[in-house]
Protein backbone atom coordinates (compact mmCIF):
# COMPACT_ATOMS: atom_id res chain seq x y z
CA UNK A 1 0.00 0.00 0.00
CA UNK A 2 1.58 3.22 -0.99
CA UNK A 3 0.42 6.77 -0.23
CA UNK A 4 2.55 9.65 -2.27
CA UNK A 5 1.88 13.13 -2.67
CA UNK A 6 3.03 16.55 -3.40
CA UNK A 7 2.07 18.88 -1.26
CA UNK A 8 1.89 22.88 -2.18
CA UNK A 9 2.82 24.95 0.58
CA UNK A 10 0.93 27.79 -0.50
CA UNK A 11 -2.26 25.80 0.02
CA UNK A 12 -1.36 23.01 2.97
CA UNK A 13 1.49 21.53 5.59
CA UNK A 14 2.94 18.39 5.63
CA UNK A 15 1.69 16.67 8.88
CA UNK A 16 2.54 13.69 10.66
CA UNK A 17 -0.59 12.73 11.59
CA UNK A 18 -1.69 11.87 8.11
CA UNK A 19 1.08 9.58 8.01
CA UNK A 20 -0.16 8.25 11.27
CA UNK A 21 -3.38 7.41 10.05
CA UNK A 22 -2.72 5.82 7.06
CA UNK A 23 -0.15 3.76 8.36
CA UNK A 24 -2.05 2.18 11.17
CA UNK A 25 -5.07 1.56 8.78
CA UNK A 26 -2.23 -1.80 7.75
CA UNK A 27 -1.60 -4.80 9.52
CA UNK A 28 2.08 -4.10 10.02
CA UNK A 29 3.24 -2.98 13.55
CA UNK A 30 6.68 -1.67 12.93
CA UNK A 31 6.87 1.77 11.86
CA UNK A 32 9.15 4.28 11.36
CA UNK A 33 8.92 8.02 10.07
CA UNK A 34 11.80 9.97 8.85
CA UNK A 35 10.97 13.71 8.79
CA UNK A 36 13.04 16.20 6.76
CA UNK A 37 13.07 19.65 7.80
CA UNK A 38 14.85 22.82 5.94
CA UNK A 39 17.53 23.90 8.46
CA UNK A 40 18.69 26.90 9.60
CA UNK A 41 23.07 27.28 8.68
CA UNK A 42 24.30 25.53 4.97
CA UNK A 43 27.59 26.38 4.19
CA UNK A 44 28.08 28.85 6.77
CA UNK A 45 25.60 30.49 5.49
CA UNK A 46 22.14 31.58 7.63
CA UNK A 47 18.81 29.60 5.80
CA UNK A 48 15.95 31.61 5.88
CA UNK A 49 14.47 29.27 3.88
CA UNK A 50 13.98 27.16 0.83
CA UNK A 51 11.89 26.77 -2.27
CA UNK A 52 10.92 23.75 -3.84
CA UNK A 53 10.53 23.02 -7.25
CA UNK A 54 9.38 19.76 -8.64
CA UNK A 55 8.15 17.89 -11.51
CA UNK A 56 5.07 16.66 -10.25
CA UNK A 57 4.59 14.08 -12.74
CA UNK A 58 7.50 12.60 -12.70
CA UNK A 59 8.21 12.83 -8.58
CA UNK A 60 5.03 10.68 -8.49
CA UNK A 61 6.32 8.25 -11.01
CA UNK A 62 9.78 7.84 -9.09
CA UNK A 63 8.00 6.93 -5.64
CA UNK A 64 5.91 4.42 -7.23
CA UNK A 65 8.80 3.36 -8.83
CA UNK A 66 11.22 3.45 -5.38
CA UNK A 67 8.02 1.63 -3.94
CA UNK A 68 8.03 -1.44 -6.39
CA UNK A 69 11.62 -1.74 -6.24
CA UNK A 70 12.10 -1.81 -2.59
CA UNK A 71 9.90 -5.04 -2.81
CA UNK A 72 11.84 -6.33 -5.07
CA UNK A 73 15.72 -5.66 -4.14
CA UNK A 74 15.31 -5.59 -0.96
CA UNK A 75 12.75 -8.46 -0.49
CA UNK A 76 10.02 -6.49 1.57
CA UNK A 77 6.92 -7.67 -0.27
CA UNK A 78 4.30 -6.79 2.69
CA UNK A 79 4.46 -3.01 3.56
CA UNK A 80 2.59 0.43 3.83
CA UNK A 81 4.45 3.58 2.82
CA UNK A 82 3.47 7.46 2.96
CA UNK A 83 5.34 9.59 0.96
CA UNK A 84 5.04 13.20 1.03
CA UNK A 85 7.11 15.89 -0.31
CA UNK A 86 6.22 19.31 -0.30
CA UNK A 87 6.46 22.05 -3.19
CA UNK A 88 6.81 25.89 -2.74
CA UNK A 89 8.84 28.17 -0.19
CA UNK A 90 9.34 26.52 3.15
CA UNK A 91 10.64 28.26 6.03
CA UNK A 92 13.35 26.94 8.59
CA UNK A 93 12.52 24.35 10.31
CA UNK A 94 9.41 22.93 8.72
CA UNK A 95 9.10 19.96 7.04
CA UNK A 96 9.81 19.30 3.76
CA UNK A 97 9.45 15.49 3.37
CA UNK A 98 7.87 12.56 5.38
CA UNK A 99 8.76 9.34 4.71
CA UNK A 100 6.75 6.56 7.06
CA UNK A 101 6.73 3.13 6.53
CA UNK A 102 5.21 0.14 8.19
CA UNK A 103 6.47 -3.41 7.94
CA UNK A 104 6.19 -6.61 9.79
CA UNK A 105 9.53 -6.30 11.83
CA UNK A 106 12.17 -3.54 12.84
CA UNK A 107 14.72 -4.59 10.40
CA UNK A 108 12.80 -4.12 7.43
CA UNK A 109 11.06 -1.09 8.57
CA UNK A 110 14.67 0.60 9.27
CA UNK A 111 15.86 -0.75 5.48
CA UNK A 112 13.12 0.21 3.81
CA UNK A 113 12.75 3.36 5.58
CA UNK A 114 16.89 4.28 4.57
CA UNK A 115 15.98 2.84 1.19
CA UNK A 116 13.53 4.79 0.13
CA UNK A 117 15.15 8.21 1.66
CA UNK A 118 18.75 7.50 -0.56
CA UNK A 119 16.43 6.76 -3.52
CA UNK A 120 14.89 10.04 -3.37
CA UNK A 121 17.71 12.24 -2.90
CA UNK A 122 19.30 10.51 -5.69
CA UNK A 123 16.36 10.18 -8.60
CA UNK A 124 13.53 12.26 -7.83
CA UNK A 125 13.31 15.75 -9.44
CA UNK A 126 13.04 18.15 -6.86
CA UNK A 127 14.98 21.00 -6.70
CA UNK A 128 16.24 23.51 -3.99
CA UNK A 129 16.65 26.84 -3.96
CA UNK A 130 18.17 28.31 -0.86
CA UNK A 131 17.02 31.87 0.75
CA UNK A 132 20.05 33.30 2.97
CA UNK A 133 19.49 36.09 5.69
CA UNK A 134 21.18 38.70 3.25
CA UNK A 135 17.81 38.39 0.74
CA UNK A 136 19.92 36.25 -1.53
CA UNK A 137 19.12 33.41 -3.31
CA UNK A 138 20.56 30.08 -4.53
CA UNK A 139 19.63 26.92 -6.61
CA UNK A 140 21.99 24.54 -5.28
CA UNK A 141 23.95 22.04 -6.74
CA UNK A 142 22.97 18.32 -6.97
CA UNK A 143 22.80 15.14 -9.14
CA UNK A 144 22.76 14.50 -12.39
CA UNK A 145 20.38 12.49 -14.07
CA UNK A 146 21.68 12.93 -17.64
CA UNK A 147 22.11 9.46 -19.37
CA UNK B 1 8.02 23.13 -36.15
CA UNK B 2 7.31 24.49 -32.57
CA UNK B 3 9.06 22.67 -29.46
CA UNK B 4 8.37 23.92 -26.03
CA UNK B 5 10.54 22.97 -23.20
CA UNK B 6 9.43 22.86 -19.63
CA UNK B 7 12.01 24.68 -17.33
CA UNK B 8 12.61 23.37 -13.70
CA UNK B 9 14.70 24.51 -11.13
CA UNK B 10 17.55 26.59 -11.79
CA UNK B 11 16.71 26.55 -15.12
CA UNK B 12 13.65 29.12 -14.82
CA UNK B 13 15.98 31.88 -14.34
CA UNK B 14 16.43 31.50 -18.25
CA UNK B 15 12.59 32.96 -18.62
CA UNK B 16 10.48 35.04 -16.84
CA UNK B 17 7.68 32.01 -18.62
CA UNK B 18 8.30 28.52 -16.91
CA UNK B 19 9.36 27.25 -20.75
CA UNK B 20 10.78 27.86 -23.51
CA UNK B 21 9.48 27.98 -26.86
CA UNK B 22 11.91 27.25 -30.48
CA UNK B 23 10.75 27.27 -34.33
CA UNK B 24 12.95 25.03 -35.35
CA UNK B 25 12.69 22.34 -38.64
CA UNK B 26 11.21 19.40 -38.62
CA UNK B 27 12.97 16.00 -37.19
CA UNK B 28 14.55 17.73 -34.32
CA UNK B 29 16.70 15.98 -31.66
CA UNK B 30 17.58 16.95 -28.03
CA UNK B 31 20.87 17.92 -29.12
CA UNK B 32 19.56 20.33 -30.62
CA UNK B 33 17.19 22.08 -28.36
CA UNK B 34 20.31 22.05 -26.33
CA UNK B 35 22.16 23.86 -29.00
CA UNK B 36 19.28 26.13 -29.31
CA UNK B 37 19.73 26.64 -25.53
CA UNK B 38 23.38 26.93 -25.51
CA UNK B 39 22.82 29.54 -28.19
CA UNK B 40 20.31 31.22 -26.59
CA UNK B 41 22.32 31.68 -23.32
CA UNK B 42 24.87 33.37 -25.25
CA UNK B 43 22.26 36.09 -27.03
CA UNK B 44 20.40 36.81 -23.57
CA UNK B 45 22.53 36.30 -20.85
CA UNK B 46 25.93 36.90 -22.13
CA UNK B 47 26.85 33.19 -22.71
CA UNK B 48 26.67 33.15 -18.91
CA UNK B 49 29.13 30.20 -18.23
CA UNK B 50 27.19 29.06 -14.61
CA UNK B 51 24.17 28.49 -16.70
CA UNK B 52 25.94 26.76 -20.00
CA UNK B 53 27.30 24.36 -16.98
CA UNK B 54 23.80 23.41 -15.74
CA UNK B 55 22.20 22.97 -19.46
CA UNK B 56 25.54 20.94 -20.11
CA UNK B 57 24.38 18.69 -16.89
CA UNK B 58 21.27 18.65 -17.20
CA UNK B 59 18.91 15.62 -18.63
CA UNK B 60 15.90 16.12 -20.60
CA UNK B 61 12.45 14.12 -20.43
CA UNK B 62 9.70 13.31 -23.13
CA UNK B 63 6.33 13.95 -23.04
CA UNK B 64 5.86 10.44 -21.28
CA UNK B 65 8.09 11.23 -18.48
CA UNK B 66 11.09 9.26 -19.79
CA UNK B 67 14.71 10.74 -19.15
CA UNK B 68 15.80 10.60 -22.97
CA UNK B 69 19.00 10.62 -24.43
CA UNK B 70 20.35 13.43 -26.93
CA UNK B 71 19.81 11.48 -30.16
CA UNK B 72 16.02 11.17 -29.15
CA UNK B 73 13.61 12.68 -31.64
CA UNK B 74 11.13 15.12 -30.68
CA UNK B 75 7.47 14.38 -32.17
CA UNK B 76 5.53 17.15 -33.54
CA UNK B 77 4.02 19.35 -30.65
CA UNK B 78 5.69 17.36 -27.92
CA UNK B 79 6.46 19.06 -25.09
CA UNK B 80 10.16 17.98 -23.25
CA UNK B 81 11.39 19.17 -19.75
CA UNK B 82 14.73 19.90 -18.99
CA UNK B 83 15.64 17.80 -15.66
CA UNK B 84 19.02 19.88 -14.12
CA UNK B 85 20.86 18.45 -11.24
CA UNK B 86 18.16 17.02 -8.62
CA UNK B 87 18.55 17.41 -5.13
CA UNK B 88 15.15 17.11 -2.93
CA UNK B 89 14.47 15.72 0.08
Amino acid sequence: MLHAKIIYSSKAKIQIKKAESFLSSSKFGAIIYFIGTVRSFNDNKKVTGITYDSKDTMVLKSFKEIYKEAGNKLKIKRKSVFIEHVKGYVPTKAKSIIIGVACEHRNEAYKLSRYIIEQVKKRTPIWKKEHYGNKKSLWLKGISLKK
Amino acid sequence: MKVIVELYGATKDLSDKNFLEFKLKNKVSIKDIKKEILNLIDKKFKGNQNYKKIINNSAFCSSKDNIVKENYIISKNEVIGIIPPIGGG
